[in-house]
């Protein structure tokens, strides 16, 4: 059974065959990043631009390097939601063509279930019950999931998701957009115990996370710094601050395990590239007794493999989408 | 020939299918319509007709200008069938299905859309036998500055377009020689598109898929944002 996956929630334009819902054909992905830098951030409307001219090619080179034809597709999976409007219709105008005209049934896919799904595309078939945490540039939440396909939001971000967090402290430290990965590498050649940034919501009790306070302390530590003429270390406020997220992120996971009384934890999205994350976690999952599953890099951003993925599992259920599904930029993964 | 056409420009959304010699149907959605209904369309007027998408021989699609996230469901749409079923494709302007459908005149038409913002885009046409010819650029602007560079263009005129309608009272203000076409004609219709492409594509005059994008005419908020800051800076 081969699945095509598109993903154009937010500014990367990305297409996918997957064969039997977990082996990975073709994953490709034509980034936006270069039109976004100058902006600071991703721009809607710039992001919905690209995909129409970007989405054409690589529908055509991800079935080559596949090597299947459009008519050999037996369902197509594509992203509706959570992201951004204007950006999710336009990879949803294309599958619906697809599928019109090829026969094969089309699937709408959360694209929070699909950064999930990403671990089963590198660690084989799911078996239940997990904890995930979502962590990207737009969310930051953890999940219950007892059975497949079903989801229990246990915590998320109150204000700003963790990989905001990073592009903005990034900002601040002159790294340039989108600063997460600069960042990380920034905080390698400094001492995460130098400067002492708060926990923000580590004691709050809950499982319900907080960046923006974060944000706030390390502008105002540079600006102390710099008013009292002190010469700041940006290596270590890189470290220091990463370590005052991965801390909470680290905690709370572990935490959310223990509630639910799970042992295995799934990490999904962009920001479980980061490599203080993936270190942290493995250290304290390892203790607590957890075993951790992180997908490999190219499946933690956004891709369309994993949303292929989940596609096949629910076409799998004999689940469908018609054609007039809607985009919704607000999905959540459970009521 | 059967030639698919698909029109989201406007909040008017439009999908019909013709041939050389007739069209064989046409679903027009009128007032805000969710141009995610495109493809339902599609779906429900092949089986209308009787047509099978493997029938078709070309597609064609309004390119704008018009409203942006509408524009590019209905193109990503007409690309992507165009890909699949390995047909040719033809992107027509909404500027130029407007005035094509008031053709029988003898006045200037000038064809106006609502681009939101108080801008409208437009265009200004000649009518021929067969068809229009187009005697300006497509361009964006306020309706007062439309109207300042109609004051400037002599004779008779027909307005046709939402851009029209919705401001009707600053055109009206060129006096009795601007006539208004009927509100039946108000948006681009897929009708006009599929009239205008089928001679195209029997000349073999079809565009390169990957080159076919909407007509913005003007930038994103933060670029116009980005020149202007450029602009402060550099003075
Ligand atoms: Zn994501």
């Amino acid at each position: 059974m081969i699945t095509l996956g598109i993903e154009t929630s937010c500014d990367e334009t990305a297409v996918a065959v997957v064969e039997d819902g977990f082996h990975v054909r073709a994953n490709l992905i034509a980034r936006q990043e270069h039109l976004h830098e100058r902006f600071g951030g991703v721009v809607p409307e710039v992001a919905a631009r690209a995909h129409v001219e970007a989405l054409n090619p690589l529908l055509d080179q991800a079935l080559h390097e596949a090597g299947v034809g459009f008519r050999s597709l037996d369902g197509v999976a594509v992203t509706v939601g959570p992201g951004l409007v204007g950006a999710l219709l336009v990879g949803m105008a294309a599958a619906k063509a697809i599928s019109l005209s090829t026969g094969a049934p089309l699937i709408g896919v959360n694209h929070l279930e699909g950064h999930v799904w990403a671990n089963f595309l590198a660690h084989g078939e799911p078996d239940p019950p997990y904890v995930a945490l979502v962590v990207s540039g737009g969310h930051t939440m953890l999940v219950h999931i007892p059975e497949v396909h079903r989801h229990e939001v246990l915590g998320q971000t109150l204000d700003d998701a963790a990989g905001e967090a990073f592009d903005k402290v990034a900002r601040l430290l002159g790294l340039g957009f989108p600063g997460g990965p600069a960042l990380d590498a920034l905080a390698t050649q400094g001492d995460p115990g130098a400067v002492r940034f708060p926990r923000a919501m580590a004691d709050s009790g809950d499982l319900d996370f907080s960046m923006s306070g974060l944000k706030t302390a390390v502008l105002r530590y540079l600006r102390a710094e710099q008013a009292a003429e002190h010469v700041v270390s940006l290596p270590d406020v890189a470290a220091s601050f990463q370590e005052a997220i991965v801390d909470v992120q680290v905690a709370k996971t572990v935490a959310a395990a223990k509630e639910r009384d799970v042992d295995t934890v799934l990490l999904g999205g962009g920001v479980v590239a980061n490599t203080r994350l993936r270190e942290r976690m493995a250290e304290e999952g390892a203790r607590a007794g957890l075993r951790i599953l992180f997908p490999p890099l190219e499946l933690c951003t956004d891709n369309a493999a994993m949303i292929a993925a989940v596609g096949a599992a629910r076409l799998g259920r004999g689940e469908r989408s018609s054609l007039d599904i809607g985009a919704d930029p607000n999905l959540r993964l459970a009521p | 020939m059967i030639v698919v056409g698909i029109e989201t420009s406007t909040p008017h959304t439009s999908v019909a299918i013709g041939s050389e010699r007739e069209l064989l149907g046409a679903v027009s959605v009128a007032g805000k319509a969710r141009q995610e209904a495109v493809t339902p369309a599609l779906e429900r007027l092949c089986g209308w007709t009787g047509i099978e998408l493997g029938q078709v021989g070309g597609i064609a699609v309004g390119i704008g200008p018009g409203l942006f996230t509408g524009l590019r469901v209905g193109i990503e749409t007409a690309k992507t069938l165009a890909q699949v079923l390995s047909v040719p494709i033809v992107g027509i302007t909404s500027l130029d299905a407007l005035a094509f459908t008031v053709r029988h005149t003898h006045k200037l038409i000038v064809a106006v859309i609502d681009g939101r913002r108080r801008e409208v885009f437009s265009a200004i046409y000649r009518a021929l036998p067969g068809g229009v010819v187009r005697g300006s650029e497509y361009t964006v602007a306020s309706p007062d500055h439309l109207c300042a560079e109609l004051e400037t263009v002599p004779g008779e005129m027909l307005a046709v377009g939402d851009g029209a309608i919705l401001y009707r009272n600053q055109l009206e203000g060129l006096g009795s020689r601007v006539e208004f076409a009927s509100t039946i004609r108000a948006h681009p219709e897929a009708a006009a598109l599929v009239e205008l492409a089928v001679p195209r594509f029997l000349r073999e005059e079809h565009d390169r898929l990957h080159d076919v994008v909407p007509m913005y005419l003007r930038k994103s908020d933060a670029e116009i944002a980005w020149d202007n800051r450029d602009r402060g800076t550099g003075a």
